[in-house]
């Protein structure tokens, strides 16, 4: 219904394999990158690919207000479909959005338990069931792993598919990958890293990279803050 | 009457529901003398605050009409507007937004910055008004200034600084030190009446100095002198600072923070200083008009009496001797006795009597200086009119008036009723733009409309009280649409020509959706329709969309584009191209897939933690899209666009599902498809409806 005239590829498919499921269910993923290079963009992309593929998005945003990620997402979807130049963009916006749920927490109160809590709620009452969870913001700067081994079994038992995004630094390691990150990256099916490289920004998986294909890293176009395949 | 334009304040006070401004306004009264004693919103002793003049709002605790009172502080005249905190009565606000210079921004230190406070805020940033926050009920427990300060910025974008911390809190507040002047203030005496200043307490003293840096520094970025007086290590004196504060605050680039207890007459006088500190005079704001004769370009006006006249009529009152017409004058002087133009109608005025007012009570003066507020007796004008010197032809900007999205079949209970029921609609439909009456011409009911149910149910209550009327109201009904989703052909010809005088035209072209409202677009070339029929087609097109071919709603977003057509040398007239573009409408609509939309509301609750999930069910069953939702340490936001046809009575099921803990706030976002089984039901019972009549 949503996409029966739009198409759109997944924006990671020519770095992670062509099959629609990237992840397996219950599978995680993370976009790390440095502050402002375009991580939130990226997860949004994630995000419309999956509503125009009928599936439901829940994105939880642990910085800005719904009205905030409202505006994201209409400002990522306008630069997809005017690329597409399609024209009733409007109608397919509106379509979309009922596939959507927005959740935003102040960092201090985000926990797992709560989330769970909240979305059995949502579950339970029939409102909405998620697909896929985008969480961004979660700070990797302290030990996640208690809450992630927990999400990870929520997530394998609702067969959802999980993405994070994680800020790193410069200065902290050598890849300036958080500490606390690396001991819980082995719960983590995909790892795609956004840096800038030369004149543009260049998108390179870490883990769960297609082997078989010769390409392994894609770019972002700066203006739009889109993947292109150049 | 003071005559120096620097010592004029108009000031507003805004706010969320029963964050206390009311009592607020009442407390300033009291302590300007210009009332003698206190009574509470929702007094016992029957008076109730003398803001709220209307019997309504005294009973029901809410202010609805914004009037506007006057009072003396420390040699300033100061004219405040009371406004409603109600998001039904937001024209009220806004116009009273028009004639404000500055405004309080009154917060409640437990609830903080809520949903109303923001949309207020919207209101002010557009017409950009400067503030000052006050932050009222500092004695309540869970009192947390720091938390609202914090929440002015994050939520509202404001600079928020601090000019006073509070001497204990909750029920421990006692007073205020200022960190201008760095004293503490006391509030003594049985109403608070009596200011004792004293030292700093001893244990407040570190924070006192922490915060009186943070407010030096911040504004800093206003003044050099300030900025090299803390360079140089040198005093900093009061002045400095108060200047530069005025400076940022004026510019709204700075938000100065106090606080207080209304109800407990505290940081009541402090507030008023601060108004007189940080708020404009009428000479500091630029007020720009449109004039009329050269293109509406801009004029920018001048707080001048010599200048010729320019006032704005910003509301009306019906009063015991007539019409009551609260007016701003922005430059010239009006004075009894004066002939004066209303721009909108261009008719001649003589002024009659000319008085001050304060609330219901009120005081003759002569003549209402420039940048001031007062009214008019015995003049005939709608709000919002704009009046000006012989000659001159400015017109005040006009203000943005949503359109009604409910509307309520009304009937008189006896003859009685009829008189008083017409009285009282033609002067809330001159008083309230937003509120609008016509005669069904199906059903021959009188069909009101506004914004939102409270905002009918108000004017219905206030029929049955000041004017007697004993009214029975239908079921409200929602303001459905039709538009059409796809673009369509059509070429008609119409054609009478067997006996008498014939008619013959034929109009071709397409008509397609579009955003405005109807678009006409004349592209015939050769004269296919001979010019001045062109006219005729347009209106033959427009008298269609009154009564839309699907369901008889209304028609809006279509654009017709005529691009062809024939005419007869004897048979065509106008009257033969109003039938054919008649013709041609419904012959390309029907054709356009036609749809009915609705009115779709955005809702936002906020809501203690524990009933999010009742929440987000309620408005799951109403057809609702939930945007999101928002947590915050105790409390929770919901944002959702829900159907307004599902939303009546919500404020019930609301209070009973949350044990009154819950409030939501309503406005209209957009139109939308009506979904295909409701619009079928929609079908049969129109169909319905038909068969009855």
């Amino acid at each position: 219904m949503v996409s029966n005239n739009l198409t759109l590829r997944h924006p990671l498919g020519r770095l992670l394999g062509n099959n629609t499921e990237i992840i397996q269910e219950g599978g995680f993923g993370a976009i790390l990158a440095y502050a402002g290079v375009g991580k939130t963009a990226l997860l949004i992309q994630l995000a419309i690919y999956n509503l125009l593929n009928n599936k439901n998005v829940l994105h939880i945003s642990l910085n800005d207000p719904v009205k905030k990620v409202g505006l994201w997402y209409k400002e990522v979807f306008r630069n997809i479909v005017s690329q597409l130049g399609i024209s009733d963009q409007q109608q397919i916006f509106e379509e979309m959005l009922p596939h959507r749920f927005i959740m935003t927490f102040e960092v201090e109160g985000f926990s797992v338990p709560k989330l769970e809590e909240r979305l059995t709620d949502l579950m339970e009452q029939n409102i909405f069931r998620p697909n896929v969870i985008l969480i961004d913001g979660l700070p990797f700067e302290v030990s996640q792993e208690e809450s992630l081994l927990k999400l990870k079994s929520f997530a394998q038992n609702h067969s959802l598919e999980v993405w994070f995004t994680v800020r790193i630094h410069k200065g902290e390691e050598p890849s300036g990958i958080p500490a606390n990150f690396n001991s819980v990256e082995y719960l983590f099916e995909k790892l795609i890293l956004i840096q800038p490289e030369g004149k543009g920004i260049q998108l390179k998986a870490l883990k769960g990279g297609k082997s078989d294909s010769g390409v392994n890293e894609l770019f972002i176009d700066p203006t739009t803050m889109l993947v292109t395949d150049l | 009457m003071n005559q120096d334009i620097t010592k004029f304040r108009n000031i507003g006070i805004s706010a969320h529901i029963d964050s206390g401004k009311t009592t607020l306004t009442e407390r300033i009264l009291f302590y300007t003398k210009r009332i003698h004693a206190i009574h509470d919103v929702k007094g016992k002793d029957g008076v109730g605050a003398t803001m709220d003049s209307m019997e309504l709002e005294k009973e029901r605790g809410i202010t609805i009409a914004s009037a506007a009172t006057f009072c003396e502080w420390l040699g300033h005249e100061i004219n405040i507007i009371d406004t409603p905190g109600h998001v039904d009565f937001t024209i009220e606000v806004e116009r009273s937004l028009r004639v404000l210079d500055g405004a309080v921004l009154v917060l409640c230190s437990v609830g903080g910055v809520q949903s109303q406070s923001i949309t207020v805020d919207q209101q002010m940033k557009r017409y950009k008004v400067p503030c000052i926050a006050f932050i009222n009920k500092c004695d309540r427990s869970g009192a947390n200034p720091d938390k609202v300060t914090k929440q002015l910025k994050e939520k509202l974008g404001h600079n928020p600084v601090a000019i006073q911390i509070p001497i204990g809190l909750e029920a421990e507040f006692s007073g205020v030190i200022d960190l201008l002047s760095m004293k503490a203030i006391y509030f003594e005496g049985k109403n608070g009446e009596i200011i004792r200043t004293d030292v700093i307490p001893e244990n407040l003293l570190e924070e006192a100095v922490k915060k009186r840096e943070e407010l030096v520094d911040a504004a800093s970025v206003f003044s050099d002198e300030l900025t090299e007086a803390i360079l140089e290590e040198k005093e900093i004196k009061e002045s400095m600072v108060v200047t530069a504060l005025r400076r940022g605050s004026l510019s709204r680039q700075i938000t100065p923070v106090l606080l207080g207890s209304a109800y407990k007459n505290k940081g009541v006088q402090p507030l008023l200083d601060a108004v007189i500190k940080f708020l404009p005079c009428p000479y500091d704001t630029e007020n720009i008009a449109l004039d009329m004769d050269n293109n509406e370009a801009p004029v920018i006006l001048s707080a001048d009496s010599d200048k010729p006249l320019v006032a704005l009529a910003f509301k009306l009152e019906e009063g015991q001797y007539g019409q009551l017409t609260y007016i701003r004058v922005y430059q010239g002087l009006l004075a009894k006795g004066d002939n004066i133009y209303n721009v909108r109608t261009g008719k001649k005025v003589k002024v009659g009597r000319v008085v001050r007012m304060h609330a219901s009570q009120m005081e003759e003066i002569e003549s209402i200086p420039p940048g001031y507020i007062g009214a008019l007796f015995g003049i005939d004008c709608a709000s919002g009119d704009t009046f000006v010197s012989p000659g001159l032809s400015y017109t005040m900007t006009s203000m943005y008036v949503p359109k009604p999205v409910i509307s309520l079949a009304i009937k008189p209970k006896d003859n009685k009723s009829e008189v008083n029921m017409s009285k009282a609609l033609n002067r809330f439909t001159k008083e309230d733009p937003t509120f609008k009456t016509f005669v069904s011409e199906e059903t021959g009911d009188t069909i009101i409309s506004g914004m939102g149910e409270l905002h009918l149910e108000v004017y219905l209550e206030r029929m049955r009280r000041e004017y007697n009327a004993q009214i029975v109201s239908g079921v409200p009904r929602v303001a459905y649409r039709e538009t059409i989703t796809k673009r369509s052909e059509f070429n008609y010809t119409h054609k009478k020509q067997t006996g008498g005088a014939g008619q013959y035209g034929r109009v071709a072209g397409y008509m397609e959706p579009v955003d405005e409202e109807f678009v006409f677009d004349n592209q015939v070339r050769g004269g296919a329709i001979p010019t001045q029929y062109i006219d005729a087609c347009e209106k033959g097109f427009r008298n269609c969309l009154s009564k839309g071919p699907k369901l008889e709603y209304p028609v809006t977003g279509v654009k017709i584009v005529i691009n062809d057509g024939a005419s007869h040398a004897v048979d065509s007239s106008d009257m033969a191209f109003q039938s054919a573009a008649r013709g041609a409408f419904l012959e390309g609509y029907l054709k356009a897939k036609p749809v009915i939309i609705e009115p779709i509301m955005k809702v936002v609750v906020e809501t203690p933690t524990e009933f999010q999930g009742a929440v987000l069910g309620s408005l799951n069953q109403r057809r609702g899209i939930i945007f999101g939702t928002q947590d915050e340490v105790t409390s929770c936001v919901v944002e959702a666009q829900v159907p307004l046809a599902e939303m009546f009575g919500y404020s019930t099921t609301l209070r009973s599902m949350t044990q009154g803990k819950a409030q939501f706030t309503m406005e209209f976002a957009t139109y939308k498809h009506v979904p295909q089984s409701l619009a079928e039901e929609l079908i049969r019972k129109a169909a319905e409806e038909k068969k009855n009549l």
